[in-house]
């Protein structure tokens, strides 16, 4: 028995030594190949001179929610757009699903490249906070952008733009399209727990609440998994079960396509409007016909580049003030608390000037 | 009545009617005929995943690459309406060309796990990975909307025959005859007798590698023909819009009755429970049941309907055993 034991604890100990061994092998094996695809990206991109001596540039990282997907895409132009502009080396990462763990993992590699500034937009605030704080204590700059994260840790916030006005304003944007104060409206979501969508459907709602009284919200938000066809199908059912409906106002960016593709196939153009937060290129098909009366959104690619800005700035030792212009991006808002600074005001995308975007 | 009884759907199906009575009662809508259109047009991919995954489980296997495999297919298809002329010609292509691409993205799952005998779940995990990762390499996730769709396409996918949108024969033509190769033919036996016991069935002389070959690649093809009907569904390709499918593609799929340890399943019993979950979606709006209850009603049917089913299956079990002992005695 003894000797069971023992063979027993010598494995495990075998186990744990070679878990180590690849661990530190595949985390070096790591770092070489995200050097190597820096490299390669400095060089493709500029390929001039002025790069080469890039030592002491400084680094700004830019981390968003996931990569690969149209919004996130967008913003990334802006940020290279920013970091070319104003000479310094941008780095754009994260992880390929909106999952909170592999962020986390993202930001481990950046403090251990020791960049000047980080700017994360967190899956989950909660689950980036000690690898933030961890950054902090290595005198990385901390910032977030499109998301917040915890106030007390980040130096700097960037926000796209005001949530109570983005709510407010959708909601203004379609009681105009229904072209009435009275009638019934559903409200779509991307997803119940998502806290930026539910502070915009607050602001909707209490704009409604109080300056449209005989305007009816049928039901609780209606989630959509964050996936066309979802919204698709909800809007197909929420036009049988509620016959009267005036309105729809979708919020997250596949969801008012999808409620606009219901619209337009049951040719409802004329009496159901459709508003919601969606990019240009996207809604351009429904937005030609009416079936998607406005899209409301901001710009994206100057959120990536105001984020490397400021990114920039803050490694610098300087902090925004109210009323700064920023080349490229315009008059930013800083609020009471110094650190909160908001874009611009949002930004209409109708059938006259979708085209005009690339994003 | 009674051989109905036994019959191993009849749990489910039980509840679906259930469930239809009770909704036909709260909303006047749900029972008229435009109504279940949409239930079926809406499900059609589902359907047609959850009938290539009812003869994986079968084989007491898994396949958690279809939604992957499927989305890797369907942007294939939004990169060939680039180049393809605006003619009737270019929908039978896509209809020749995209099953076929599914098949041999199917097949490599399928030599992976017969050939070199890896677990399937691990294959299937690993392949849905670069399935995924390739599609995001090449598309960046950007979204392709109508306006770069063949206006043939677009015609495709608006045809109702007899006021019944063209989709849903689709569907309709997958169960059937994916129904009589499982019930009819020499591989459909040998998919029910290597699920029922490998051991035995190789004996008897079944190539067990050629009949999980034929699974993985058959699910390949399904995922082809899906990916043309989600195309057509929502005239629109998005790298993003099916992620996560295969979890819900899966819970039909054992809703309908099939066992995960293999050798129980059928293509009626599938088509009930991708309908379970399909007229419950539906049903939530229509009955008007507030969001935050519709998470709780859906997964306490679930549960309901699962565990009726192993309740019946067990008891059933049970009295055949109980046979073998008389018999020995």
């Amino acid at each position: 028995m003894r000797k069971l034991w023992l063979s027993l604890v010598v494995v495990l100990g075998l186990i744990l030594a070679a878990g180590c061994v690849s661990e530190e092998s595949a985390g070096s094996g790591g770092d070489e190949e995200a050097d190597g695809a820096e490299e390669t990206d400095n060089t493709s991109e500029e390929g001039n001179t002025e790069e080469a001596e890039s030592d002491d540039e400084l680094e700004i990282a830019v981390v968003p929610k996931l990569v690969g997907i149209p919004y996130f895409n967008a913003s990334e132009t802006g940020a290279e757009q920013a970091g070319e502009d104003l000479g310094v080396n941008v780095e754009y990462t994260g992880p390929t699903e909106a999952d909170a763990a592999a962020q986390v993992k993202v930001i481990e590699d950046l403090i251990s490249q020791d960049v000047d500034a980080i700017a994360v937009a967190p899956n989950d605030p909660a689950s980036v906070e000690p690898v933030l704080k961890k950054a902090k204590e290595n005198d990385i700059h901390v910032m977030d952008w499109d998301t917040p994260a915890d106030k007390e840790l980040v130096d700097l916030s960037v926000k796209q733009v005001d949530d109570e006005e983005f709510g407010r304003h959708m909601a203004e944007k379609l009681v105009e399209a229904m072209g009435t104060e009275e009638g019934e409206i559903a409200i779509l979501t991307g997803g119940l727990s998502a806290a930026n969508l539910n502070s915009w459907i607050d602001a909707a709602q209490s704009e409604l609440d109080e300056n449209y009284p005989d305007i009816e919200i049928v039901s609780d938000k209606i989630p959509t998994d964050e996936k066309q066809q979802v919204a698709y199908q909800k809007t197909l059912d929420l036009l049988k079960s509620y016959p009267d409906l005036k309105g729809v106002l979708a919020v997250s960016t596949p969801a008012p396509l999808g409620a606009a593709q219901a619209v337009q196939e049951k040719g409802l153009q004329d009496e159901v409007s459709v508003v919601g937060s969606a990019l240009p290129t996207d809604s351009e098909p429904f937005l030609e016909d009416g079936s998607l009366d406005t899209a409301v959104l901001w710009n994206p690619e100057q959120l990536g580049y105001l984020t490397v800005a400021l990114g920039k700035m803050l490694a610098e030792g300087e902090m925004p003030e109210d009323g700064q212009e920023i080349e490229g991006v315009g008059e930013i808002t800083v609020e009471d608390d110094g650190k909160t600074v908001i874009m611009a005001p949002p930004q209409d995308y109708t059938k006259e000037n979708a085209s005009e975007f690339d994003f | 009545m009674k051989a109905l009884l036994k019959q191993k759907e009849f749990s489910v199906l039980a509840i679906v009617i259930i469930i239809c009575v009770i909704l036909s009662f709260v909303s006047p809508v749900f029972l008229t005929v435009g109504n279940w259109m949409d239930i079926l047009e809406g499900n059609t991919v589902i359907g047609i995943l959850a009938i290539g995954m009812t003869l994986i489980i079968i084989t007491s296997d898994i396949d958690v690459s279809v939604a992957a495999l499927t989305t890797a297919v369907a942007v294939s298809i939004g990169f060939m309406f680039q180049y393809l002329p605006d003619s009737w010609f270019s929908v039978v292509l896509i209809f020749l060309i995209a099953p076929l691409i599914g098949m041999l993205l199917g097949a490599f799952n399928g030599i992976l796990v017969s050939k070199i005998q890896i677990p399937a779940i691990v294959v299937t995990l690993g392949t849905l990975n670069i399935f995924s990762g390739l599609v995001l390499y090449f598309t960046n996730g950007n979204y392709i909307n109508s306006t770069q769709f063949p206006q043939s396409f677009m015609a495709f996918s608006n045809i109702e025959i007899l006021g019944i949108p063209i989709l849903i024969y689709l569907f309709a033509l997958v169960a059937v005859s994916t129904w009589f190769i499982l019930k009819y033919t020499l591989i459909g036996r040998s998919v029910l007798a290597i699920g029922g016991n490998a051991q035995s069935s190789t004996r008897v002389g079944i190539n067990f590698k050629k009949v999980k070959m034929f699974v993985f690649t058959y699910m390949g093809f399904l995922g082809g023909v899906a990916a043309i009907a989600q195309t057509s569904y929502t005239t629109a390709v998005d790298p993003n819009g099916l992620m996560g499918l295969e979890l819900t593609v899966i819970a039909a799929v054992v809703l309908g009755g099939a066992n995960i340890h293999g050798g129980r399943g059928s293509i009626p019993g599938t088509l009930l429970g991708v309908l379970l979950l399909a007229i419950m979606q539906n049903g939530m709006i229509l009955a008007r049941i507030d969001t935050f209850w519709q998470n709780v009603v859906t997964g306490a049917i679930i549960v309901i309907a699962v565990s009726y089913d192993e309740i019946n299956h067990r008891r059933n079990q049970a009295k055949l055993a109980n046979i073998d002992v008389k018999e020995a005695s």
